[in-house]
């Protein structure tokens, strides 16, 4: 039983891993998108990042795995379930990296807008670092949201840590055990991801942060 | 056939899952405020062991999916003889949940208040019932009124996982619709637009709150 879990629990940090990797990529464009020159473009980032966030995951997993399916786009459930973490991930990535961009005190645009940069070089050297720093926080939040949301997608039969247990507690009904152990590897999880954003932070910290050192 | 045929035929089949979906959210979302104030209580009163209690139980229900607790509550309570229905099962895990969250953000307003405040009360020879009711309550449920006001949207959210355990709340009622119609597309578009409108709902909720609390001057004062 407990190897099953542990299975399960691999299987829900590849979900997760995925999905955070997708949903940064995903919203480090969005991101850009909403500091576009072009109104329109901004108000599409608006928009999607209100419809987003303001359906569940579950009515967003639902909608990809039985909604595509009718449009002739069969996917299993893994490639549905990572889907839909990949775009839900990306709205609250967005919006995380937006925050971070926007705390950027303007005097360091500024400076760095008097040393004449080429935009590349200024991306690359005053915005991408300190909006990173001031962003990180609330990203490994959005990263433990992302394993949360992962054990959602046992609904639509993608088979990870809940669905496991719920397979398991079926045949044994032992209810407590199985729903508590799988609680402790959630737990551990996200527990992890949370010192491992932690460690990130000293260690950014301790690089350097626009001047201050540790 | 058209979407908006589709949504003639079928569109009044939702009101009953969007009422249902609207009572559990605001009933559950009362009691985790309430049980988040408890908690603050509790972590206020109780001491470093107090302190460290409701640090522990807001680390577990931060780092564990809602949906595990659902399923823990639905099927381990029967077996010890609370034949609870669905609905107060799916409800009691979600104010647990939500609870840890709201007395997290019940705490970051408690250290929002000045401590001179507390010499005042002190000096004012306030007993610690009347200066937590008089002082700390009020301040810190009006500045925890945006965070509040987002966490119950994600509590709204979180009720789409009750169908899990076939309470009839929109998302189920979506799944039904499919089952019965095929038209999966279309019901869950319907049902999304539907959360969307209640996320509003909740977000001008919390507009017009905030607007009843702030300082307004008196209307005979120029």
């Amino acid at each position: 039983m407990l190897v099953l879990l542990l299975k399960g629990a691999l299987a829900t940090l590849m979900l997760a891993i995925v999905g955070i990797c997708g949903g940064t990529a995903l919203g480090v464009g969005l991101a850009g998108l909403s500091f576009a020159r072009i109104r329109p473009l901004r108000l599409l980032y608006r928009l999607y990042v209100f419809v987003t966030r303001g359906t569940p995951v579950l009515v967003l997993a639902l909608l990809v795995f039985y909604g595509l399916p009718a449009m002739n786009f069969a996917l299993g459930p893994y490639v549905a379930g990572s889907i839909v973490l990949v775009i839900y991930g990306s709205a609250f990535f967005a919006e995380v990296f937006r925050g971070g961009v926007l705390a950027i005190p303007t005097a360091q645009l500024e400076s760095g807008r008097s040393l004449g940069l080429p935009p590349g070089a200024f991306f690359r050297k005053i915005i991408a670092p300190i909006a990173f720093r001031y962003a990180l926080p609330p990203y490994v939040n959005v990263c433990v949201m992302m394993v949360k949301a992962s054990s959602v997608l046992s609904i639509i039969s993608v088979w990870e840590l809940t669905l496991a247990a719920r397979e398991i507690i079926e045949r044994t009904l032992q209810v407590f055990t199985v729903l508590g152990t799988a609680a402790l590897l959630y737990f551990l999880i996200c527990f992890g991801v949370d010192r491992l954003g932690r460690r990130a932070e000293r260690h950014l910290m301790h690089r350097g942060f626009m001047g201050e050192r540790a | 056939m058209s979407f908006g045929r589709w949504l003639g035929i079928y569109g009044p089949s939702y009101l009953e899952g969007l009422a249902q979906t609207g009572l559990i959210a605001l009933v559950s979302a009362a009691c985790a405020i309430a049980w988040g104030g408890a908690l603050l209580l509790a972590r206020l009163a109780g001491g470093r062991a107090g302190a460290r209690i409701v640090d522990g139980y807001v680390q577990v229900f931060r780092n564990t999916p809602v949906l595990l607790w659902i399923y823990l509550i639905y099927f381990a309570f029967p077996p010890i003889g609370l034949t609870w229905p669905a609905v107060v099962c799916g409800g009691l895990a979600l104010m647990l949940q939500n609870g840890a969250y709201i007395s997290e953000i019940f705490r970051g307003s408690f250290k929002a208040i000045e401590l001179i405040q507390f010499d005042a009360a002190r000096s004012l020879g306030l007993s610690w019932w009347a200066t937590f009711r008089k002082i700390v309550l009020p301040q810190v449920l009006v500045h925890s009124l945006p965070a509040l006001g987002n966490q119950v949207i994600l509590l709204l959210k979180d009720t789409s996982l009750l169908s899990a355990i076939s309470v009839a709340e929109l998302t189920m009622n979506a799944k039904l619709l499919t089952e019965q119609t095929g038209a999966a597309y279309e019901a869950f578009v319907v049902v999304a637009i539907l959360y969307l409108v209640l996320v509003v709902i909740v977000e001008l909720g919390i507009r017009w709150a905030r607007h009843m609390v702030s300082w307004r001057p008196p209307h005979h004062a120029l």
